[in-house]
């Protein structure tokens, strides 16, 4: 469904991402892991259209996608949620929902997939009417989600969804991940937790300095040695 | 009394400053570009209003339906032509770039409006507006009092186009973070150019007020410039209404400024007091205090 | 905006040479209306160099440049119509800007970007407004001073006030201040980061180029026969300022000169035709280089050198395949 081949990304002089190919099939979880400033999150930016591409390609239901304006992206069927979540803060949680869902494909349904939202996040109900920047990390991280569901994607991408949340939130929300996926939403996800990435993914990337250096199943590279030793070692556990 | 009658009428004018400053707070706060030629933005509103009701003898209250769409349409080829070439840069630059911009593009209007209908000042007479009501011992002016009235529901309607229809939330949305609007699906050029047009007809429309209760001449875009500049740098951004209020604010200031210091001091409070504002806000209108 | 790392010295000397060459003109040529050109483009020259200095080189856009170009024509006239030596009184014109600079400094430099571009504009036009409150009539020369009024010296003392602003801009580039209002023009918390610092750099940049645009308005009040003591704080002076720079190549020493030149002329031969035409397309044009062409006619003029030299150097020599 999603393929970047052989993808080249660089902020003026600095090398962001080189040869990267990745890919998401329908129905995966696919994890993307590595270190900060490994080029995670320009890849996902990359594939939403934010930041246009030196060289490689990235196609997506087999079209170029290139290129495409990033609005466009979200009308094709691929919906991000950025690092740091990036809420509007001042309008209220139904707000931000029912912006989620602002293409006219997503528009016609903006009630159900509402509903649905509601349903998967009961605590969003509550607060609908609450400013987004009032509520706490975790409630945040859910309207974000929310949102980027609202515009029922194929693909829901998330960049590094467990930054500075509590274990018990990062549980929860990864579960939701799990149910997101067997509805049919594709997951592609960033993350620096690794261990909670892996446990959770199909598969898996390994990233380093822009470069791809590993693939695998989760539970495969869960069990590697190198992998553990590089990424889940004690020192190596991130936040 | 008549002190107040002073005071009441600054806050008549002051509708009108919170009018103007509203267009202008709607552009810097979506677009992060500051249009100093907006003044002129108003000048040219008003000039409409003016050949319209001269030349087809419309009621200029009725013009306001035309000249709001043509300075809607101005606000369309200014952005097309001009700003929409500045918000490509980051934002520091963006605001500096724009200030530079709107500084030219308010020459080259005035110098434009001059060649076209002479320095002369204008107003539109009508039959009602030199009428007056007499409330508790004041003397209001008709006209004058209608305009703010049209003023305020200008702003109630802009208002509630930014909070309840698609495109006005989107506006707001691309405001606070556009990048995170543009991954919503939403078309941030697009919201751009609106916000641009929304705001220049809104110049318009207060400069059509300003033609009737007032006068107009080419030499008022620079003056309503720095009204509307006071006001958002007093009013902050982010609600229409408190714009507004901050309007009639400076309204009732000046009015009593030039009763104390006399009349030709009049200009010199606002300005005086947008400097003060500014240094005790240097971080801007958009950073935290 | 971005200005040379170097001093072109080429240019630079070229335009020392050519204007000091304007100095044999009015030996050459009687007629009035070109000494008063060259008065004009002489002026205009001062004013851009002046306001060069705080926006293109240390990169604070001041609109309200005007207040001091005011200033120092409205303490010039003042003490020279009461009896001083024009040359005292343009001095004191200088001084007195030069301290309001430093008070706008101390006051204002907190602002950034457009922030202090605006909160500038409004000082002068709190100036002129009060101004034009306080000495509402006419400034007119007393009648003695009419006729024996020789438009010699003010033309000589415009050109050596040109020639002064060229080669305090070409100094300062290659000062040491130079370095350091480039530093904080580039980025100024990175600039102070590094231990320059950026507070006495603009104090010191503020005080040149107020200096200098007092020492234009006083020779601005020297050469006017009449005007409105308010005139000279208007901000059509400071557009033409920002104009004439932003043309000729912002942060450039020769690039206000050239700018000055195409100014001037233009403005004369459309004068000729249409009278307030010239606004119009110098608007227009100005917010053309704004956008597309931010190195003025300077850039124009690299990157047309550059164009012909890759022309020359690419085309094959003949017989050769």
């Amino acid at each position: 469904m999603l393929e970047v081949d052989a993808l080249d990304v660089a902020y003026g002089e600095l090398r962001a991402l080189s040869g990267v190919s990745v890919r998401v099939d329908g129905g995966e979880v696919v994890a993307l892991v590595g270190s900060n400033g490994a080029g995670k999150t320009t890849l996902l930016r990359a594939v939403a259209g934010l930041v246009r591409p030196r060289a490689g390609r990235v196609r997506w239901d087999g079209a170029e996608l290139a290129g495409v304006p990033p609005h466009r992206v979200v009308e094709r069927g691929i919906a991000m949620v950025p690092e740091g979540r990036r809420l509007f803060g001042r309008m209220t949680v139904e707000e931000n929902l029912r912006l989620g869902a602002f293409t006219r494909r997503a528009l016609a349904e903006r009630e159900s997939s509402l509903e649905s939202v509601f349903a998967t996040f009961p605590r969003l109900r509550e607060r609908r009417r609450q400013l987004a920047g009032s509520l706490s990390g975790g409630e945040q991280q859910m309207v974000a989600i929310g949102r980027a569901l609202m515009s029922r994607p194929r693909l829901l991408m998330l960049d590094e969804p467990s930054l500075g949340l509590a274990p018990r939130i990062v549980e929860a929300i990864f579960g939701v991940f799990t149910e997101i996926n067997r509805r049919g939403v594709a997951v592609f996800l960033v993350e620096q937790n690794v261990r909670a990435a892996l446990v959770l993914a199909h598969r898996a990337y390994l990233i380093e300095h822009g470069r791809i250096v590993g693939e695998g199943s989760g539970t495969t590279l869960l069990a590697d040695p190198q992998v553990r030793q590089a990424y889940l070692g004690p020192l190596a556990v991130a936040r | 009394m008549r002190i107040l009658q002073q005071l009441v009428l600054g806050l008549l004018l002051g509708g009108l400053y919170g009018l103007a400053a509203a267009g202008l707070s709607l552009i810097f706060g979506v677009l992060k570009v500051l249009n100093v030629a907006h003044g002129e933005l108003i000048m040219l509103g008003g000039y409409a209003a003016f050949w319209l009701s001269a030349i087809v003898g419309l009621d200029p209250f009725v013009a306001l339906a035309g000249v709001i769409p043509l300075t809607a349409v101005l606000g369309l080829v200014l952005y097309g032509g001009l700003f929409g070439f500045v918000v490509r840069f980051d934002e520091e630059t963006r605001i500096k770039n724009s200030l530079l911009v709107g500084f030219g593009l308010s020459l080259t209007l005035h110098a434009l409006a001059v060649k076209l209908w002479t320095a002369d000042e204008r107003s539109i007479p009508t039959g009602y507006a030199g009428q007056t009501i007499g409330v508790g011992g004041l003397v209001l002016p008709l006209g004058r009092l209608a305009s703010l009235a049209v003023a305020l529901a200008l702003i109630g309607l802009t208002h509630l186009f930014l909070a309840r229809a698609r495109w006005g939330q989107a506006i707001r949305a691309t405001a606070e973070d556009w990048e995170a609007a543009l991954l919503q699906g939403i078309d941030v050029r697009r919201a751009y150019l609106l916000a641009f047009a929304l705001g220049t007809a809104l110049a318009g429309a207060a400069g059509c007020l300003v033609a009737v209760g007032y006068s107009i001449s080419p030499a008022i875009g620079l003056e309503w410039t720095f009204k509307a500049l006071i006001v958002v740098v007093l009013a902050g951004l982010g609600s229409l209404f408190g714009t507004f209020v901050g309007g009639l604010v400076l309204g009732v200031a000046e009015a009593a400024s030039a009763l104390t210091f006399g009349g030709p001091y009049r200009e010199v409070v606002g300005l005086l007091i947008f400097f003060c504002v500014l240094i005790a806000r240097p971080q801007g209108l958009f950073g935290r205090p | 905006m971005t200005g040379p790392r170097r001093l072109d010295l080429r240019a630079t000397a070229a335009t020392l040479v050519g204007l000091a060459a304007l100095g044999a003109v009015p030996l050459v040529v009687r007629r009035d209306d070109v000494l008063n050109l060259g008065v004009v483009f002489f002026l205009a020259i001062a004013l851009a160099q002046s306001w060069n200095v705080i926006a293109g080189l240390a990169g604070q856009v001041n609109l309200g440049h005007a207040a001091f170009f005011g200033l120092g024509a409205l303490v010039t006239r003042s003490l020279w119509i009461a009896g001083a030596p024009v040359l005292l009184a343009m001095a004191a014109g200088a001084a007195v800007a030069t301290v309001a600079g430093v008070a706008l400094g101390l006051v204002a430099f907190r602002l950034r970007g457009a922030y202090f571009a605006i909160g500038t504009l409004a000082l002068s036009e709190i100036l002129r407004v009060s101004v034009g409150n306080v000495l509402a009539e006419i400034s007119t020369l007393p009648a003695a001073a009419i006729a024996g009024y020789r438009l010699g010296p003010r033309y000589y003392g415009a050109l050596a006030l040109a020639l002064g602003s060229v080669l305090v801009v070409a100094g300062l580039i290659r000062s040491r201040l130079g370095l350091g209002m480039e530093a904080v023009r580039e980025d100024e918390a990175a600039a102070e980061a590094s231990g320059v610092g950026a507070f006495g750099v603009k104090l010191r940049a503020v005080v040149v180029s107020t200096c200098l645009a007092g020492l234009t308005g006083g020779l601005f009040a020297y050469y006017h026969i009449s005007y409105y003591p308010q005139h000279p704080f208007s901000p059509i002076w400071t557009f033409d300022a920002v104009l004439v720079t932003f043309i000729g190549g912002v942060g450039t020493v020769h690039g206000p000169v050239l700018g000055a030149a195409f100014y001037v002329l233009f403005k004369e031969y459309l004068a000729v035709q249409w009278v307030d035409a010239h606004l119009l397309i110098f608007g227009a044009l100005f917010v053309l280089i704004v956008l597309l062409l931010p190195g003025g006619l300077v850039e124009a003029g690299q990157r047309i050198a550059r164009r012909l030299a890759g022309v020359l150097v690419s085309r094959p020599a003949p017989g050769v395949r």
